[in-house]
């Protein structure tokens, strides 16, 4: 009798130690672990990918999208031969270009303002910081509204009311092409800006208080240390910073939407715009999944040297 | 070249709704050609004179002259100073080439061909020629060192500054790079002022030694006088390793009463303390305390507690009433923890203190004449 328990408790041990196994084997591997970031990406950002690149290869219209047949590359051919396309495409590229230098530009002057603020023990730098901060934490789409208002072509608008008091005339902010460029540029870089201070603020904070001191006592000039010290240091930081908002202003549209809807004409047309107009106005689903995958294609070739560079490590 | 004075100089930093003075009133001259070693506790203001005498920092008040001219308000390039920093502070992203050129290419117009030979007239004194074209980081800590210091060579200052420089070596390079550093500085004949926290360094470096506490200086002299006559119980314990012991003792006619003994006291020494101080600070330093037999005056008991022996000699920890001191003896004298010892010390090796100020009553004799060596 006492064996026969015996077998039946031992039974009952090896297929709990078994069970708890198994479970710690799965809970060791990183397959469990993964799985709901997985399911989470597959669902909202992978499935959505592999539609838009299935779409760029119809016809398919937003009139009737159960319609339509694969035309595979004609789309892409389509675009590519459209003049429309490269316009944009130029827009695009003058777009990004000076946002990310002016707000590379703006970003490390205002770093550096903080930084010699919070040095010298001033007041009004975690104004300043909350200030440009919060340019960056306001909806896009409100952003432009705001400029648009700011911008307003009559005495009324801010800027145009502030010029006539100066003497000057009232400027086409944006009825004129190049104006509305320009001021397309200025209220994103005046967005944007924020996120480039936070980085190379910190990035500022890495550089050693020595080396500065260690290059005036060379006899380096304010300039020169920036240049030959500060500047060099911040490489890493400068380059991530770069790879980042190029991609942030590629992708933008909402600001863009909501200050000029990408005109006058299309003379603020981005690419991302350009693929709005085309699913949404135009309804031609194919052309705009097509100009998503050109640009997904841009913005992973971003993405990937950002990547290598991170996981390159620098140089010194 | 330049002899540097530095004139009661005071340095506040203001911090929230107060202030720090960091350094408070400090006078230090510096002979042309000298070695002065800054050296005290953590804090007490030794890298903020140096700041000061650099140009790094401006100073709250006072007078810094080099030779003749006062240096103060000038840019610390126009000083002429070299600095020598305690992390190296080579500029990671040049090759050591660059590193030293750089001051040469900020602040001369000398051509590329000329800094080129200067640079590697240094290389060749220090040693590191063949390490010019490598980066900061393929060096190891004493050769960025060296390359520090080429870098303040090679700008031919009137004054070298140094912030630790030795600190971040490991003990034995420490030791080699001390005396290559004397040596370099003797050879080059360049005011250096050197600052440390460690008092063995302080000993064995510097022609004077000036030693500083909470921003104010407490003594300036050549070591041994810091050493054998020191102004206060503060420098008595600093300098000196393991440090002096310190017995609290009051004055009762002719004797020191401590809780555990009493110590009978020569007229010729109860002539220079006040009468009205009773209360003071006996200072013994370890190896002036003997082992004796019993019956000698002066002498009382100890009970060993640790020991460490340290080859040449060994240090004792001894309690002595319900204290622990120090006492350092000739290694070759063999004895065990909780051995009971008898113990004394001779009068002519004690300092007096004023207990309640601090201030030396009673110093030994710098150099006693019967042992002053004839050459
Ligand atoms: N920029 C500054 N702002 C405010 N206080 C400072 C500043 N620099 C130094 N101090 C203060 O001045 C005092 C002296 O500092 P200092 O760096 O000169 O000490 P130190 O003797 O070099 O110490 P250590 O051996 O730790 O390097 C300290 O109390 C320090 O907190
Ligand atoms: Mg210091």
């Amino acid at each position: 009798m006492a064996t026969e328990t015996d077998r039946r408790w031992t039974n009952v041990a090896a297929v709990r130690s078994r069970a708890s196994r198994w479970f710690s084997d799965i809970q060791e591997h990183p397959f469990f672990w993964i799985l709901p970031a997985a399911l989470f990406l597959g669902v909202f950002l992978l499935y959505p990918l592999v539609e838009a690149f299935r779409m760029s290869v119809t016809n398919m219209t937003l009139l009737d999208p159960t319609d339509y047949s694969y035309v595979w590359l004609d789309t892409y051919v389509r675009i590519f031969e459209s003049p429309d396309f490269w316009g944009m495409t130029r827009v695009t590229l003058i777009f990004v270009t000076a946002s990310v230098v002016l707000q590379l530009v703006g970003g490390m002057i205002l770093a550096q303002a903080i930084d010699y603020g919070v040095n010298r023990g001033l007041h009004g730098s975690i104004f300043t910081r909350i200030s440009v901060l919060s340019a960056w934490v306001i909806p896009g789409i409100v952003i432009g509204i705001v400029w648009k208002i700011m911008l307003i072509e009559t005495r009324y608008g801010v800027i145009n009311y502030i010029i006539l008091q100066l003497g000057g005339d009232v400027v086409s902010f944006l009825s004129d092409g190049q104006m509305a460029l320009l001021s397309t540029i200025v209220a994103n870089t005046w967005r944007g800006t924020a996120f480039s201070m936070i980085m190379l603020y910190a990035g500022l904070q890495q550089v050693p208080d020595q080396l500065k001191d260690a290059a005036r006592i060379d006899g380096a000039s304010p300039w020169q240390r920036f240049r030959h010290v500060t500047l060099p240091l911040l490489k890493p930081v400068l380059f991530i910073n770069i790879v980042l908002i190029t991609i942030y202003t590629i992708n933008t549209f909402d600001m863009i939407l909501a200050l000029t809807g990408g005109g006058p004409g299309r003379a603020t047309e981005v690419l991302a715009l350009y693929m709005y107009f085309e699913a949404f106005e135009r309804f031609n689903l194919g052309t705009a999944g097509a100009i998503a995958v050109v640009m997904l294609v841009v913005n992973v070739f971003m993405t990937m040297i950002y990547i290598k560079y991170l996981l390159g490590e620098d140089e010194f | 070249m330049a002899a540097l004075d530095i004139d009661g100089l005071v340095k506040r930093f203001s911090a929230g709704d107060g202030e720090i003075v960091a350094v408070d009133d400090v006078d230090i001259s510096i002979e042309d050609g000298d070695f002065l070693v800054l050296v005290g506790p953590s804090g007490c203001g030794k890298s903020t004179t140096l700041r000061c005498i650099a140009g790094l920092e401006e100073i709250s008040e006072g007078d810094i002259r080099l030779g003749d001219t006062s240096i103060v308000g000038r840019k610390p390039m126009d000083r002429n100073i070299a600095m020598v920093f305690q992390n190296y502070a080579l500029y990671p992203h040049m090759t050591a080439r660059e590193n030293m050129s750089f001051g040469l290419k900020m602040g001369t117009d000398l051509s590329k061909a000329e800094i080129d030979s200067k640079v590697e007239d240094v290389a060749r004194m220090m040693g590191i020629e063949d390490l010019l074209e490598k980066k900061p980081r393929a060096l190891s800590g004493g050769q960025q060192q060296r390359v520090a210091l080429g870098r303040a060579i090679v700008r031919d200052p009137d004054v070298f500054l140094m912030d630790e420089p030795l600190s971040n070596l490991d003990a034995k390079l420490r030791t080699t790079m001390r005396t290559e550093l004397q040596n370099l500085q003797q050879e080059l004949g360049v005011t250096t002022v050197y600052v440390t926290h460690d008092q063995t360094e302080a000993m064995t470096m510097g022609d004077q030694i000036a030693i500083l506490n909470d921003g104010k200086l407490q003594q300036i002299g050549t070591p041994l006088e810091c050493y054998h006559q020191p102004v206060n119980q503060f420098v008595a314990g600093f300098i000196g390793a393991p440090s002096m012991n310190f017995f609290d003792v009051t004055l009762d006619g002719d004797s020191l009463e401590h809780d555990a003994f009493s110590y009978r006291l020569s007229p010729e020494t109860l002539e220079n303390v006040d009468d009205e101080t009773t209360r003071l600070t006996l200072g013994v330093r370890p190896e002036d305390i003997e082992i004796v037999d019993e019956r000698e005056p002066n002498s009382f008991r100890a009970i060993v507690s640790v020991t460490e022996p340290m080859g040449s000699s060994t240090h004792l920890s001894l309690a002595i009433g319900d204290r622990q001191y120090t006492a350092t003896v000739p290694g070759d004298v063999l004895i065990a923890p909780d051995d009971q010892i008898t113990v004394t010390f001779s009068e002519e090796n004690t300092h007096l203190f004023d207990a309640e100020t601090g201030r030396a009553v009673k110093n030994r004799e710098h150099v006693r004449p019967d042992t002053e060596v004839q050459v």
